[in-house]
């Protein structure tokens, strides 16, 4: 390439960076607003003065132990689960270069299930605490075991994950029809929400999407690589098997932990980097900057609506992003295509 | 006349008479003298039904199996009712553990086959009405002569129980039941006549869902609520939207509507389970820094419940042990 031809190039990176950067910057600030307006949204009114007031000056009322207490956690939830089953669902779509994949596609979701029921039927996975531990463990377990099955091509995975998943369902379903008390427990566990959390033990789980989702970003320019096929990748020094497995992991942890500490809560993984493909032109690290924050965002507006979209009380916001999820996606894949995986 | 005749006719005389007081008519189609074909249109939720004045053997399911087990009717087949087990004396435990269990835990789990294997002369249902679509009822009244007598207010147990014990032929025992209830709740409503109506009640039920983010408030007539009000408690307020059955009686607001619901209770109660547990649903609304803010709870006027689900006179009596023994510390100056 001739000098010109590279500073063309050069220029051309810039022009598209500032716009990239800024469509970043501005999402952020986006998501800051909505986290701060969903602290004034609730079955209590609180006024704006007094949320601004309970995070900057506590001083233990009712008002403030709404905002510091409840809702606050809520959103600091739904910013973590967001960010995790987006960035999942484009790492999936990304390994398996398929834009149907979802993060559940691996089995992560009906593991978790599985192993609530499992729990509940033995009477141990009673309060949150013990949904959490066996969400976790099913979780890891299912895809331990598809990637185990299908680690040699990105097909095999995604239909050992479809099996898996088959089967799971299948068995915890036998299990929840013969016994009654356990399908109790399990139909609150199985709409996602994240109301009444805040009293569960978050820490770990949010310090393990925290520490995903930094290693997606690092991972992201090998998965670039990967992205342009597997010769090429090895050309260009990737380490294909390293890099797959890495994913592998991060995409189990993100919707593992997603999932443990909210219910399965479906779309969001899906469309989020159909939504965000585009802007980001082909680049994994911009898809994955990109669904990090569009992520939070959607979800921290699915569950403000899913508070006040009925007179009679709250709903779980997995039905949100169910009737959300749907119609979005269908919007974004005509309006920008599937775009490049 | 001779003295034989006389006898029968105070007899035919006295079983009319017993008969009508029972608040339904005989059918009249039965003159025969055998006890066995006497018959009297009965009504229950489905309907007058024709049935045995004198049952002999009978099923019963849901509800109706405590009820009729207290009431030493003649079961022949029970459906499982695990719920009610830890309320049961040691003998009606016995008895209810002896029986036929010819369906389970839920009104879908019927065995027609055990139930018809156990030649019933007649079976109560004792289900909510809407459930009543998960049984084969043409089925059962193939089989036998089919009531159907569900819960429909929570407080209605009373009435209900009774209705079931009449059906069944068991009314004797099952009064004397309720003396026994009646003269227990009397004697406490006497030990705490000065203070216990004095307080404005507010109660926490273990039904709500945590994983929702939300509570269960119980009003007056509730299950939690029912009991307690026979000495003389209230529990002020009301749904803000009611609905048919226990939704009149109690609603699920969010978490953060606690302080609002019962800023301004005297005193707060809620349900534990029998062995004094506290369920997660209830636990969730003791953790929260919300109800460690309220008035009553700062004042440490709050009392946890058992035996809140008590649907019979029976199970009524441990209630009512339970609340005095809870309640007990507002006695105390």
């Amino acid at each position: 390439m001739s000098v010109a031809g590279r500073a063309s190039e050069t220029a051309g990176r810039n022009r598209r960076a500032v716009p990239r950067t800024a469509l970043l910057v501005g999402g952020l600030v986006l998501l800051a607003a909505l986290a701060v307006l969903s602290m004034g949204v609730g079955a209590r009114h609180v006024a704006t003065g007094e949320v601004v007031r309970a995070l900057f000056d506590y001083r233990g009322t009712d008002d403030h132990v709404v905002v510091r207490d409840v809702r606050a956690p809520r959103a600091l939830l739904a910013v973590a689960v967001g960010a995790a089953l987006a960035v999942a669902g484009a790492l999936i779509q990304t390994l398996a270069r398929n834009p149907l994949a979802e993060p559940g596609i691996l089995g992560v979701t009906a593991g978790a299930g599985f192993a609530v029921t499992l729990g509940s039927a033995a009477g141990l996975a009673g309060g949150q605490a013990g949904e959490l531990g066996f969400a976790v463990i099913g979780a890891a377990a299912a895809a331990l075991l598809v990637a185990a099955v299908g680690r040699s091509s990105p097909l095999r995975l995604v239909l050992t994950g479809v099996a898996v998943t088959a089967v799971l369902n299948g068995v915890a379903l036998g299990l929840r029809l013969m016994l009654p008390d356990t399908f109790d427990l399990y139909r609150f566990w199985s709409v996602g929400t994240l109301a009444g959390r805040e009293q569960a033990p978050l820490p770990w789980p949010l310090t393990a999407i925290a520490v995903s989702l930094a290693g997606a970003l690092l991972l992201s320019r090998a998965l670039n690589a990967l992205t342009l096929g597997e010769n090429v990748a090895h050309t260009l020094g990737a380490s294909v098997g390293r890099v797959r497995l890495t994913t592998l992991v991060l995409i189990t942890v993100l919707s593992g932990a997603a999932t443990a500490v909210a219910g399965p809560i479906l779309f969001i993984g899906l469309i989020v980097p159909h939504l965000v493909r585009k802007p980001a032109s082909g680049s994994v690290p911009w898809l994955i900057a990109y669904s990090m924050v569009l992520g939070p965002v959607l979800l921290l507006a699915a569950d403000m609506a899913a508070r006040v979209l009925l007179p009679t009380g709250e709903v779980p916001v997995a039905i949100v992003t169910a009737f959300l999820g749907g119609p979005m996606l269908i919007w974004a894949v005509r309006r920008y295509g599937a775009g490049s995986l | 006349m001779s003295i034989r005749r006389s006898s029968g006719l105070v007899g035919a005389l006295a079983l009319a008479l017993v008969l009508t007081g029972c608040g339904s008519s005989s059918d009249g189609g039965s003159d025969s003298a055998s006890e066995k074909s006497e018959t009297r249109v009965f009504t229950a939720d489905n309907g007058k039904i024709t049935i045995p004045a004198n049952p002999k053997r009978v099923v019963a399911t849901g509800y109706a199996v405590p009820a009729l087990i207290e009431a030493d009717a003649p079961l022949v087949g029970i459906s499982s009712w695990k719920r009610g087990e830890p309320m049961m004396t040691k003998d009606d435990l016995a008895t209810y553990k002896k029986l036929k269990k010819i369906a389970g835990e839920q009104a879908a789990e019927t065995n027609y086959e055990a139930i018809a294997e156990a030649e019933p002369d007649l079976i109560v249902i004792g289900v909510p009405a809407p459930v009543l679509g998960d049984i084969d009822m043409k089925r059962l009244k193939s089989i036998a002569p089919v009531v159907a007598i569900g819960p429909s207010l929570p407080s209605a147990w009373r009435d209900l129980s009774r209705k079931q014990a009449d059906a069944a032929g068991a009314v004797k025992q099952f009064d004397a039941q309720k003396e026994t209830y009646d003269t227990k709740a009397a004697e406490l409503t006497d030990k705490y006549k000065d203070v216990l109506p004095k307080l404005k009640l507010g109660h926490v039920g273990a039904y709500g869902d945590a994983a929702k983010g939300t509570f269960q408030r119980e009003f007056n007539g509730s299950w939690g609520t029912n009991i307690a009000e026979d000495l003389g408690a209230t529990y002020y307020g009301k749904v803000k939207k009611s609905g048919p059955g226990s939704a009149a009686v109690s609603e699920y607001p969010s978490i953060e509507e606690l302080p609002a619901a019962f800023r301004d209770a005297d005193a707060l109660t809620y349900s534990v389970n029998a062995d004094g547990s506290v369920p997660p649903s209830v636990k969730y609304v003791l953790d929260s820094k919300l109800w460690k803010n309220l008035p009553a709870v700062k004042a440490g006027k709050v009392f946890p419940y058992r035996y809140t689900e008590a649907a019979t006179y029976g199970e009524g009596l441990l209630t009512l042990d339970a609340i005095d023994e809870s309640l007990a510390p507002l006695l105390k100056p």
